[in-house]
């Protein structure tokens, strides 16, 4: 009886959580399915998917992609050093420095990006210091570029790979690291064959994020890029904001995210292969 | 030929000195215990020589090579750790096989030796298990396994059966034991369980809670002559009764508060050894001899009441307490089925030794 009340219990508790996914996912997911799919002119067609099958769409989706993999990947390699320092090495001023990591956040995003232009236009910070220290002679073109683009995009969703991979170091046993060392491996031989397997679900994670959210960020490609480059994100932003062409908008949407899906399941099955030939490698 | 010798080590936890200046020489190709309370620098000493720590100053020699600047993965000298620190990724014979994947070294030859050391450890057949299907016995030998796999000349044990229970624990110290008559490494085991290092050293150093070596001997010498009061203490059960040396002609006596004069057997060379001394008498337990009876043949013998009766199977723990002033413990083995003489709660009893098996320490 007990135990009855118990699971009905759990149910109630969920319901809100169940609401919440229904009318903020699943809802909106299907307005987008079905406005992909439908409009007044044509009716039910797949008319609107066949506009944007097109290779000025594919370059788009294919430059989000290559953009959110160059940005995770930069991510990772330098989230690894700051989680292993933080999980390891720090002891006493632990809180401050994760704080410090989400500091980024507190600031309004928009503010956020903009400060970046102080920074990389023609009389910003850095080409002043360059020219003063006779780095350079001329200033260079930093701002309005796909560098920008990167470097700001770097910059936001470097945390957002530190937080998960940090989580997994705190767990990771350190001995394992020092067994490793015992045993006569080199640093880079334990890295390579204990810590990077051991670590490897936090690097999936901070790779999913990082990806996913690089990949349909429209912010930064439109104050950072001088909206020379079109992605994903500023796309899908235009079709439905400039154009007003919901149709058009969600088929792009549709599409991209299925491209989206397909590039994750392929990163799920890399990590997957990654682990499967350090473990096997040496038995 | 030297094993280990550390000169003049002092090692720093921030400000706390955790070991100042110490010295020890442990001899090669022997099977030694480091025995100490938790807490008191034995597992800072093994990590030194495993090369996780480095010393603020002093040096480190292993076999006569000054180490004290080598990183841990150049030094000949392998670990068990206390919680085994198995690599979960792999399976048994990739955790056993690591240290000879790291040299590269051709594909049969790791095959062979590792299932020779698998052998040796009796776990051939669990060779393709992953760690987390192995119980606990198990995993111990994968991490001697792993350890002795690379020749290491000296294998640092580091409380490797703490969490193995008392049996197991038992069978495992006398392979440990059968292990190294075999290899011949030097084996360095740390612990805080007397009975652990008492089973298996050929030679142990007792540390006190400051980071200091009291005694290093043979199990039988540290048992039987204690040098202070805390090995005799920390090492097995013991009564340390003080009082003043009185010497009564050719006879020294013990003069205790409340409970009166003793005879004892002192070295009259020690130069501590002289009349009105504050000295300790330690009377182990199971020495005395514990009777309802008046009995002769003995130099000693105290009478006291029976506050405590403690029984341990092979052997039975009294607690008699001497005219309420103190408690003397007795150990008496239970070697008969059907003792003649049945001791219970609030029996006078009459307590026997000789004075030969009481020692006499300087205080």
């Amino acid at each position: 009886m007990k135990k009855i009340i118990k699971h009905e219990l759990n149910f109630f508790l969920s319901i809100p959580a169940m609401l919440w996914q229904v009318a903020f996912l699943w809802l909106p997911l299907a307005f987008l399915m079905i406005s992909s799919m439908y409009s007044i002119a044509y009716g039910f067609s797949f008319t609107h998917y066949l506009t944007i099958l097109d290779l000025t769409h594919f370059r788009v989706i294919l430059r989000s992609l290559f953009l959110a993999s160059i940005n995770s990947m930069l991510c990772l390699f330098f989230a690894y050093p700051i989680a292993y320092f933080l999980a390891f090495k720090v002891k006493k001023s632990k809180a401050i420095l994760l704080f410090l990591l989400t500091l980024p956040f507190w600031v309004n995003f928009l503010l956020h990006v903009y400060s970046w232009f102080f920074v990389l236009e023609r009389n910003g910070i850095l080409n002043t210091v360059l020219l003063k220290l006779h780095i350079i002679n001329e200033p260079l073109y930093l701002a309005n570029s796909l560098f920008a683009v990167g470097l700001v995009m770097f910059h936001t969703y470097l945390p957002f790979m530190v937080l998960p991979l940090y989580t997994i170091f705190e767990k990771l046993n350190y001995t394992l690291i020092e067994s490793s060392t015992d045993l006569g491996a080199t640093s880079s031989q334990t890295f390579f064959r204990i810590t990077f397997p051991l670590t490897l679900v936090g690097a999936r994670i901070g790779v999913f994020l990082v990806f996913i959210l690089s990949f349909g960020e429209f912010v930064i490609p439109t104050l950072m890029g001088g909206g020379k480059m079109l992605f994903v994100g500023t796309l899908i932003s235009s079709y439905f904001l400039l154009d007003q062409n919901v149709a058009l908008g969600s088929a792009f949407t549709c599409l991209s995210g299925f491209m989206l899906g397909w590039a994750l399941l392929m990163i799920f099955v890399l990590f997957r292969y990654i682990f499967y030939r350090i473990t096997r490698a040496s038995s | 030929m030297n094993g280990i010798r550390l000169e003049n080590v002092t090692k720093m936890y921030g400000d706390e000195p955790i070991l100042q200046n110490l010295n020890l020489e442990i001899p090669s190709g022997k099977f030694f215990a480091l025995l100490g309370p938790s807490g008191c620098g034995k597992t800072t000493i093994l990590r030194l020589i495993a090369g996780f720590e480095s010393v603020d100053s002093g040096s480190i020699f292993i076999e006569d090579q000054n180490v004290t600047y080598l990183p841990g993965n150049k030094r000949h000298v392998n670990t068990v750790f206390q919680n085994y620190a198995l690599f979960p990724h792999l399976n048994v014979f990739a955790n056993v096989a690591y240290s000879l994947t790291i040299q590269g070294l051709p594909k049969e030859e790791i095959q062979e030796r590792v299932m020779k050391v698998l052998q040796t450890v009796h776990l051939e057949k669990q060779v393709n298990k992953s760690i987390d299907q192995l119980s606990g016995g198990q995993q111990q030998r994968v991490a001697l396994a792993r350890a002795i796999i690379n020749r290491p000349r000296v294998l640092l044990l580091d409380e490797p059966l703490a969490a193995l229970d008392q049996k197991l624990k038992e069978r495992m110290l006398v392979e440990l034991i059968d292990l190294q008559d075999t290899l011949q490494t030097t084996f360095i085991y740390v612990t805080h369980d007397q009975n652990e290092a008492l089973t298996v050293a050929d030679q142990m150093a007792i540390m006190n809670p400051d980071g200091q070596i009291e005694q290093i001997g043979s199990p039988k010498q540290v048992y039987e002559f204690p040098n202070s009061s805390f090995v005799a203490s920390f090492v097995g059960t013991t009564n340390l009764i003080s009082g003043k040396l009185n010497q009564d002609g050719e006879q020294w006596m013990l003069d205790v508060e409340h409970l009166g004069l003793f005879v004892v057997s002192v070295d009259v060379q020690k130069d501590w050894v002289v009349e009105g001394a504050s000295v300790i008498m330690n009377l182990r337990p199971e020495k005395i001899y514990i009777t309802k009876q008046e009995v002769s043949g003995f130099s000693n013998m105290l009478r006291g009441e029976v506050k405590a009766i403690i029984y341990h199977g092979r052997s039975t723990q009294y607690i008699i307490s001497i005219n309420d002033h103190r408690t003397i413990q007795v150990f008496e083995q239970n070697d008969e089925h059907f003792p003649k003489e049945v001791i219970n709660y609030d029996d006078i009893v009459n307590l026997y030794w000789k004075k030969e098996d009481a020692l006499i320490m300087e205080r």
